[in-house]
């Protein structure tokens, strides 16, 4: 009987758990009406007379009971903490520090916030910002004076319908490198890296002169750009016009028969995924690969020769897209500007850009930092960004990827001849975009 | 089924046992007590009903003696109500509003997050300022204005034209700041970060001129820039005049030249997510070549799961061959290990330029499987790969099955001549679908929404050419509902999934309903019972 009795509790226990995991989390995308709950914060009634003293004691005996709460990755968490702690030294103010994983901070952001248990600071990718803000989760952001400290393109890509949405911290974007072993300068054009794939592999010194893993538009969007291709058109401010779309205009269409000749000739293989790539590089099989700073440090590791180059040119100037990646403020935050204020007072500085570079080394958004840089690597990132496009932000690009690399894949399986694929690849996109609204 | 005696008639309880369940019930009530307050005040009304006719039910279920049989199914029936009824009562929900990107916040919130937005109004006042705060937490600001004018400001009172070491002002610093307000003291930059949370959301002065903190050097007669109109219902855009009407249809607040104000808000489309499905290009193009590949592969799924894991238990289920409990543990072993790490590391042997399988018969016979770029042969690696997950399940049941067949059958059937093939086609087989049958076809139902293994092996590739949507060969209903849903995992239509969901169940319901039908099981289980 007794035993039966416990099973019976452990089940209420189990049974009480979910019931209080369902009332906290709420994680599941509930539509329950939180209205606005304007806690009515009772007058403070501290009946204390006015004490005469000019200077009051230092440390205050009621602290106001605010805190920040700051999500971000297992990469930055670590650095952020220390930040977080200075900061509570230096203000009295207390900053909680979440560790949640990159790919995770977005998509919880977004049933956590509305539910009143979101954090007030996220550490994100500027290609969120669509999303985001068309949920209406971003607070806009006011850098004040630290704005001129900080580089113009990567506050451009922070800026969502003219509204500044984020404080960058990094940049990132792809470039070219080569094996100087191998190709001793650089090569200035797409067809100029044909050649010399085509001596290489023929001299059998290499598997493969040039190396690009399957269906992944991101790193073949450099190649388009290099023939005149595009993703989508901007208008005169700069921002993505999502009616035009570029992936059916004649220059990605000549990237894409450039990318159906190599196949053609052997000089790219079809099913090589990114760790194959990068390996055939890091053995010296391949003499050419566009990557960015996230393997660097496997190259580095490889012992393998390697050079930073920018991208090669075709018809155009090829360029990658670039990421930035910075500090958004939750528009429930109950303490916006205190949030902004931690950002643009403290984290905003030489000292902690500085951390924050050291923990993680990928071009700093921080123009004192970036111009500092002495790592030639990372410099040469730089360089090769320099007229890279932020990747569009808004909501319409996530009905691209798909289709887009979907086109790659089959030129590269050889399954459609390149402008059919292309061609319906922008048709399929199109769809997508009309059907979404 | 005979009826049992009720075990608890004339049974009685010790004061002990009475004791420990009134306590036990005490417990609960007092934790439903605790929590209540909680839910309510998060105003989750669907948790509250849910959690007083739970607790009202186990009290009810403990404290009479007539539902005493319900006692011992009460746990599973609440565990039931919350991990199986309500998703499912929230997915038909969801299905009919338009809950998805853009709409994911009530109208409310909509309304709470839009009135958050200020703006300096054309020729409105803005100030340096300096704060200070009494012990007792009473603020105040020093204001000066562009042209040099100062001012004082406290909450709820006019701000007041001021000057230094007038009236309860202390006296200049060589700034031409006071340094103390009567009993406030000023607060250096360091102070005022700590207490900007109070400062921040004070509102200085009294209407009409209202001045709120906008950052570490400005405060301004900032305004609310859209202000809700109950009675309208419509959202005014101070700034520019406009006036967004609440369309309760669409779910946004609309301009009358259409432009749509962000973020919309979530409502009650009625059927317009079905609508959209079946209009879509998504059901003419590929659909049908999806349906009939999702059917090829759950069943091809089943019947090679089944075939292996059948051979095997009886293969082992001979008492002569030598350790085969071993052999038969360890061929469990592929169970045991989490599937998403299995179909990587066949995705990886299966890798045409580095993977063990495919570079060792390329050294071999000069030629390997494409299981990456042909449609064919993907689907015939995805199909080996669940067979490899799925064959351990089908031994573990067919061997317990087997058990349950009498030695005898056999035996009468070897004085009768019947060979090898005949006994189990005969005996074998027809004994063992009777209990298996059922299982069969859940792995069916199962395999039919088999997410895993399609998505993580290959994403449903090698994509189909010159389809209206994207798609792929291995593709099935619930990978493609993924695509259509989460287009590449940015942005979320959750409405227009649940109505696809909705419709893939139908579609199960119906098959497993007439398998059930047409093979019969159901009758010769019943027979058996």
């Amino acid at each position: 009987m007794m035993k039966q009795r416990s099973l019976w509790t452990l089940f209420v226990v189990l049974l009480i758990a979910s019931l209080l995991m369902g009332a906290c989390a709420k994680a599941t995308p509930t539509p329950t009406p939180i209205p606005p709950t304007p806690t009515p914060k009772p007058p403070t009634p501290t009946p204390k007379p006015p004490t005469p003293t000019p200077i009051p004691p230092t440390p205050t005996p009621q602290p106001p009971a605010a805190k920040l709460v700051i999500w971000a990755d297992e990469n930055r968490a670590p650095i952020m903490e220390e930040i977080a702690k200075a900061f509570t030294e230096k203000y009295g103010v207390e900053v909680e520090v979440q560790q949640v994983g990159f790919g995770d901070i977005r998509d919880q952001f977004k049933v956590a916030a509305p539910a009143g248990e979101g954090p007030d600071i996220i550490i994100g990718a500027h290609d969120w910002l669509g999303e985001l803000v068309v949920n209406g989760l971003l607070a806009p952001v006011d850098l004040g004076a630290k704005k001129d400290k900080f580089l113009p393109s990567a506050l451009q890509a922070f800026t969502y319908n003219s509204q500044l949405y984020g404080m960058p911290y990094l940049t990132e974007n792809v470039a070219f490198f080569y094996n100087p072993d191998l190709v001793p300068e650089a090569p200035k054009t797409w067809s100029e890296v044909t050649k010399i794939a085509a001596e290489l592999e023929k001299a059998g010194k290499v598997k493969q002169g040039y190396v690009l893993h399957q269906g992944d538009p991101y790193h073949f969007y450099p190649i388009m750009t290099a023939f005149g291709g595009y993703v989508f058109g901007k208008d005169k401010d700069g921002n993505y016009n999502p009616k035009d779309l570029g992936i059916d205009s004649p220059g990605s269409i000549a990237a894409a028969k450039w990318l159906d000749m190599m196949v053609k000739e052997g000089h790219l293989k079809p099913d090589v995924d990114w760790d194959t790539a990068h390996t055939m590089f890091e053995q010296g099989d391949a003499a050419m690969i566009i990557t960015g700073p996230w393997a660097l440090k496997r190259i580095r590791e490889s012992g393998v020769h390697y050079k930073i180059a920018e991208i090669p040119d075709e018809t155009a100037d090829g360029h990658p897209f670039s990421g930035v990646h910075g500090f958004m403020i939750s528009a429930f935050s109950e303490n916006k500007l205190l949030a902004q204020t931690f950002l643009t007072e403290f984290v905003a500085t030489e000292e902690n850009m500085w951390k924050l570079f050291n923990a993680d080394p990928r071009p700093s958004a921080f123009l004192p930092v970036r111009e500092k840089i002495d790592d030639p690597d990372i410099a040469a990132f730089g360089l090769a960004g320099k007229n890279a496009d932020p990747m569009p932000a808004i909501p319409e690009m996530s009905k691209v990827w798909e289709a887009w690399g979907n086109a790659i894949t089959l030129i590269f399986q050889q399954q459609e001849d390149p402008e059919t694929a292309f061609k319906n690849a922008a048709e399929q996109i199109r769809q997508a975009i009309a059907g979404g609204q | 089924m005979q009826q049992g005696t009720r075990p608890h008639r004339g049974f009685t309880y010790s004061l002990s046992a009475i004791l420990f369940r009134l306590l036990g019930l005490a417990v609960i009530d007092a934790f439903a007590v605790w929590l209540l307050p909680q839910i309510i005040h998060d105003r989750v009304w669907y948790l509250v009903v849910l959690l007083v006719i739970i607790t009202l039910g186990i009290n009810l279920i403990f404290l009479r003696e007539e539902y005493y049989p319900l006692r011992w199914m009460s746990p599973g029936l609440a565990l039931m109500i919350l991990m199986v009824v309500y998703p499912l009562l929230f997915t038909v929900y969801t299905a009919f509003t338009n809950y998805s990107d853009g709409h994911l916040l009530t109208k409310q919130q909509v309304i709470q997050v839009l009135g958050q937005q200020l703006y300096l109004p054309e020729g409105g006042e803005s100030y340096k300022w300096t704060a200070y705060r009494s012990e007792d937490g009473q603020y105040a600001l020093w204001l000066v204005s562009p042209e040099g004018k100062t001012f004082v400001a406290y909450p709820g009172r006019p701000v007041q034209p001021a000057v230094p070491g007038q009236g309860d002002i202390g006296p200049a610093d060589d700034q031409g700041t006071p340094t103390h307000i009567g009993a406030l003291q000023r607060l250096d930059r360091i102070r005022v970060i700590r207490y900007l949370p109070d400062l921040e959301k004070l509102e200085f002065g009294t209407p009409p001129q209202v001045l709120k903190i906008r950052s570490l050097d400005e405060a301004a007669a900032l305004q609310p820039r859209y202000v809700y109109d109950p009675q309208q219902d419509a959202i005014v855009d101070r700034k520019t005049g406009k006036v967004y009407r609440a369309d309760d249809r669409r779910g946004s607040f609309v301009a009358p030249d259409g432009e749509e104000l962000t973020p919309g808000y979530q409502v009650f489309i009625g059927v317009a997510n079905f609508r959209r499905l079946f209009r879509s290009p998504a059901l003419r193009g590929p659909f049908l070549r999806v349906f009939l590949w999702t059917i090829l592969f759950a069943a091809g799924t089943v019947f090679t799961t089944f075939a292996l894991g059948l051979f095997l238990a009886l293969v082992y289920n001979d008492p002569h061959i030598r350790g085969r409990k071993i052999i038969r543990s360890l061929l469990i072993v592929p169970y045991t290990v989490p599937s998403f790490i299995s179909i990587l590391v066949w995705r990886g042997l299966m890798n045409p330029h580095i993977g063990v399988i495919n570079t060792t018969l390329e050294k071999l016979i000069g030629w390997a499987p494409p299981w990456f770029s042909s449609p064919t042969w993907a689907k015939i690696g995805v199909l080996l790969v669940n067979l490899w997950l799925g064959y351990p399940y089908m031994m573990l049941i067919s061997t317990g099955a087997l058990q349950a067949i009498p030695d005898d059958l056999y035996e009468a059937a070897e004085i009768d001549g019947a060979g090898l093939w005949q006994r189990f086609r005969q005996i074998t087989l027809p004994l063992l679908l009777i209990s298996v049958g059922p299982l069969l076809i859940s792995s069916f139902a199962f395999n039919f929404n088999n997410w895993n293994v399609i998505y993580l092996f290959n994403r449903g590739g090698p994509p189909m050419p010159g389809t209206p949507t994207p798609v792929g060969h291995t593709d099935i209903l619930v990978t493609y509902t993924y695509r259509l849903a989460f287009a590449s995992g940015g942005g979320g239509d959750y409405g227009y999934a649940s109505a696809i969901t909705i419709i893939i169940f139908l579609i199960v319901a119906t098959i497993t309903y007439f398998q059930f039908r047409y093979t019969r099981m159901w009758e010769e289980i019943s027979e058996n019972v």
